[in-house]
């Protein structure tokens, strides 16, 4: 277990831990060799239309990623995700993987301070693991773990049960991380936690329904492993005295706040709004792409949709331009895949499958499928436009072909609830993979794999191919054989039509132009990007 | 006029009770997951599950229902699934947001339905009569979300003059809450304005055709003063009725607006707890809600018994 330091060291994506700890042993990044990032202008309140309300600032606790866009400026982790996003140390200085892969310990950076003026250790560590155990989201990533410890103050050691390849890729997401906050705040219940965390901004006011404002933490600690901020890590600086998150849920008031000036960057423009915008000399507009894969899935415990040639034939009908162009207003790109282009761990994996639109091959597998003209109910809501377009259309083309295709419109909570609890009520829905394909494989392909498939298997039987290519992702030591895996699984998924993703979807973010350093991503960084004067 | 007061309060306590029931009962028969709401559009399965687990929700809803009674007995409206706070503090939070928002649109409602609909009455079948007629018609039509959204394109982003949304206290910085105020509340009052206005127009005709009104200006009275003190005054009973119904329609009415320009409000809070089916926020603040249109009703009607003796006379 012998320590090696690496500038910027980092992770490779798709649960690299164990090869990288096989080869490494530890991972201990260096000091950064270049100057660090230091705000070339300090000052002024940045504020940002946010389009979804908060109601909790409680990161354990919510998945809703209008938490996520606040929290994560306020509280940090052990370990985060790289622009590329691959896993980096953030709150610990160090971890070394034990040879038998059973034992993680993370030495603590030091001179870590929460909000609250006290100083981080490794007491603080364990009580936010004890939390997030009871009432953590995703504390299903810890099954495999037997216990944690904390042998002296700096020191935080995980002891596993078994081996398992992606823990620290799972360790290191962001789509409901386990932040570290103080140890009296460890029976906080949900949804109820006080936002004190180790973060360049802590919280100033929060009004629900209205604003969160931060304000820049004078006691932050900057990782000095790094010479500037990298994905949701790296070497962060406060350059605004305050941030101020206005929720504004209109897209007209948030594009005329921005015009005006009274919003200084918006996290959503609407597509409808972008050309007119683009001659405005005061704004940079800043397409994010990826921002969704836009998707539906058929139930496959009732008929029609529990025979393969029946979704064979639905598959070879689709038109995904038509689709995509339709859901996101024209801003979009067609994939086939269940991770983004732009991704290391993007794979092409059946795609012959993908946007056949072909009518003749789509009538021959109705007809052998034996398809009596029964109701195909496409399941979808009015809160996510995009999913109801896609819907609309979809319906069009299957009533082409001579399927009848019936909207089943409610809101998001309803569909959610029916597409669960109620496998007669539907044959289809539509989603938008946004948070999952963007942390990685495991957490997109985990909607189609056991226990909790969201396509409802018939009678929870599971396709053994798909299991054991699930199962190879996820135990398979080596980062090709677990990519290997994940591209068999997604031709299995493809092949079966076990789900049809129609395309990705770009969102549009903003900011006037005399805000710099801002970068768009799928949380938006506060620290590092500052006011031109 | 207390003995009515103290009638009506009394009367109010089974709607109360009955509004209570009918909420808890619509609230949960409509079909929702909170819990999918909470964790929005990509959550797994297994963190929907985690959530309704965290906030009880897979208990009974008989044994949910029993809870929420045995907590309301205490004084206690629940704690909200969606922020995590108590009902009672959050609702209270935002009413004096909304009560304030919808005073200064009930002042320009008043202002402009009553001035209006008197000009129009006053000078009917002539060219005022005709524009009021109009307006009031034009502020009935255009849906008020849709007129906020035009007044914040002119006023905001061509003339610069008010800011697009947000909300300042008054008491922190009055001229910052009239800023803030003034296109949410303007939006509100056209449309209620136009209805007032209509109202108060064919109210005033018919009082100003009655003998009495003849009789008063058969003594000589001055115009002014047959208007203010005898058509009026007559008019204000169907008027005031009307005003009743429009405080109810301006609380109503802020959902939208609210929603729209960002002010953090009681409509606000309860379109995003039915949206996310936030049952404990939904029925503790349309309780405290409901209870404030039967205190504005109880106020109308003690109204009523100051305007016209018959009302007292006949023990309301």
């Amino acid at each position: 277990m012998k320590p090696v330091s690496s500038r910027r060291a980092s992770l490779a994506p798709f649960g690299l831990a164990a090869s990288f700890a096989l080869a490494m042993g530890a991972l201990t990044p260096g000091s950064a060799q270049a100057a660090p990032f230091k705000c070339p202008h300090v000052g002024g309140d940045f504020v940002f239309g946010q389009e979804a309300n908060v109601n909790s600032l409680d990161q354990m606790t919510s998945s809703a990623i209008s938490t996520r866009n606040i929290a994560l400026n306020i509280f940090e982790e052990l370990m985060t995700r790289d622009s590329n996003n691959h896993p980096i140390l953030d709150l610990a200085d160090s971890m070394t993987e034990s040879p038998d892969h059973l034992t993680y310990t993370f030495k603590l950076r030091k001179g870590v301070k929460f909000q609250n003026g006290q100083k981080m250790t490794s007491a603080d560590v364990v009580a936010s693991f004890n939390r997030y155990k009871k009432v953590g989201l995703a504390r299903s990533m810890l099954v495999n773990v037997d216990h944690w410890d904390a042998p002296d103050a700096d020191t935080f050691v995980i002891h596993m049960k078994k081996a398992q390849p992606t823990f620290i890729t799972q360790l290191s997401s962001f789509s409901v991380p386990i932040v570290i906050i103080p140890a009296s705040e460890e029976n906080d219940p949900p949804q109820q936690l006080k936002p004190i965390g180790t973060g360049p901004w802590q919280v100033e006011q929060f009004v629900p329904g209205s604003f969160v404002k931060l304000k820049r933490y004078a006691g932050y600690t900057p990782n000095t492993h790094f010479d500037n901020r990298t994905g949701y890590g790296g070497y962060k600086q406060a350059c605004f005295n305050t941030v101020t998150f206005r929720i504004v849920t209109e897209p007209g008031a948030r594009v005329a706040g921005l015009q005006t000036g009274e919003l200084q960057g918006v996290e959503d423009v609407p597509t409808k709004s972008v050309a007119a915008l683009k001659k405005d000399k005061n704004i940079d507009l800043l397409p994010l792409k990826n921002w969704w894969i836009q998707i539906t899935y058929p139930n496959l415990s009732a008929p029609p949709t529990d025979n393969l040639d029946f979704r064979k034939a639905v598959q070879a009908v689709l038109n995904m331009s038509d689709i995509m162009d339709a859901a996101s207003d024209g801003s979009y790109s067609l994939n086939v895949g269940f991770q983004y282009p732009n991704q290391p761990t993007y794979t092409d994996a059946g795609k012959s499958t993908y946007n056949l639109h072909n009518a003749a091959l789509a009538k021959k597998y109705l007809a052998a499928s034996g398809y009596k003209g029964q109701p195909v109910v496409l399941l979808t809501d009015k809160d996510y436009a995009p999913m109801y377009n896609a819907a609309l259309v979809m319906q069009s083309q299957l009533q082409a072909i001579g399927i009848n295709a019936q909207l089943k419109v409610t809101d998001w909570p309803t569909s959610i609830q029916i597409s669960m609890h109620d496998p007669k009520a539907w044959n289809f829905f539509f989603s938008g993979w946004g948070t999952q394909p963007a942390i990685g494989p495991i957490d997109t392909m985990a909607f189609l794999a056991p226990p909790d498939a969201v396509n409802l298997p018939k009678d929870g039987k599971y396709d053994p191919a798909l299991v054991a290519a699930w199962n190879g992702m996820n135990d398979k030591p080596t980062e090709a054989e677990r990519q290997a895996s994940f591209a068999a699984m997604q031709k299995i998924v493809l092949d079966k039509v076990y789900a049809i993703p129609f395309g990705s979807l770009t969102k549009v973010q903003a900011v006037r132009s005399n805000v710099k350093g801002f970068v768009p991503a799928r949380i938006p960084r506060m620290s590092n990007v500052w006011f031109a004067n | 006029m207390g003995s009515i007061a103290l009638r009506r309060l009394a009367s109010a306590l089974p709607v109360l009770l009955l509004v209570s029931l009918i909420t808890f009962a619509m609230i949960h028969l409509i079909p929702g997951d909170p819990a999918a709401a909470i964790a929005g559009s990509s959550a797994t399965p297994d963190q929907i599950a985690a959530i309704r687990h965290n906030l009880r929700l897979d208990q009974p809803l008989l044994v949910q229902l029993v809870h929420w009674y045995a907590d309301l007995a205490h004084g206690n409206l629940g704690t909200s699934l969606l922020l995590g706070q108590p009902v009672l503090a959050a609702t209270l939070a935002r009413l004096p947001v909304t009560i304030a928002l919808s005073l200064y649109a009930l002042a320009i409602t008043l202002l402009i339905g009553l001035g209006s609909g008197i000009l129009a009455a006053l000078r009917q079948n002539t060219w005022i009569d005709q524009a009021a007629m109009i307006f009031a018609m034009l502020g009935i039509s255009v849906p008020n979300f849709y007129l906020g959204l035009l007044m914040i394109i002119f006023f905001s982003v061509d003339l610069g003059w008010l800011p697009t949304g947000g909300y300042v206290p008054f008491t922190h910085d009055p001229l910052g809450w009239l800023a803030t105020s003034t296109m949410p509340a303007v939006s509100l009052a056209l449309l209620l304005a136009g209805l007032l206005a209509r109202i108060t127009r064919s109210t005033m005709l018919e009082v100003l055709r009655q003998d009495y009104i003849r009789t008063a200006r058969a003594k000589g009275l001055s115009g002014s003063r047959i208007v203010l003190r005898h058509a009026l005054a007559n008019a204000m009973i169907p008027i005031t009725t009307v005003v009743g119904i429009i405080v109810s329609l301006l609380i109503s009415g802020s959902v939208v607006t609210e929603s729209l320009f960002s002010i953090p409000g009681i409509g606000q809070l309860l379109t995003q707890a039915v949206l996310n089916r936030d049952y404990p926020m939904v029925q503790g603040a349309l309780l405290i809600v409901t209870a404030l249109l039967v205190l504005v009703n109880i106020g109308i009607d003690v109204l009523y018994a100051a305007l016209d003796p018959r009302v007292r006379y006949d023990g309301g």
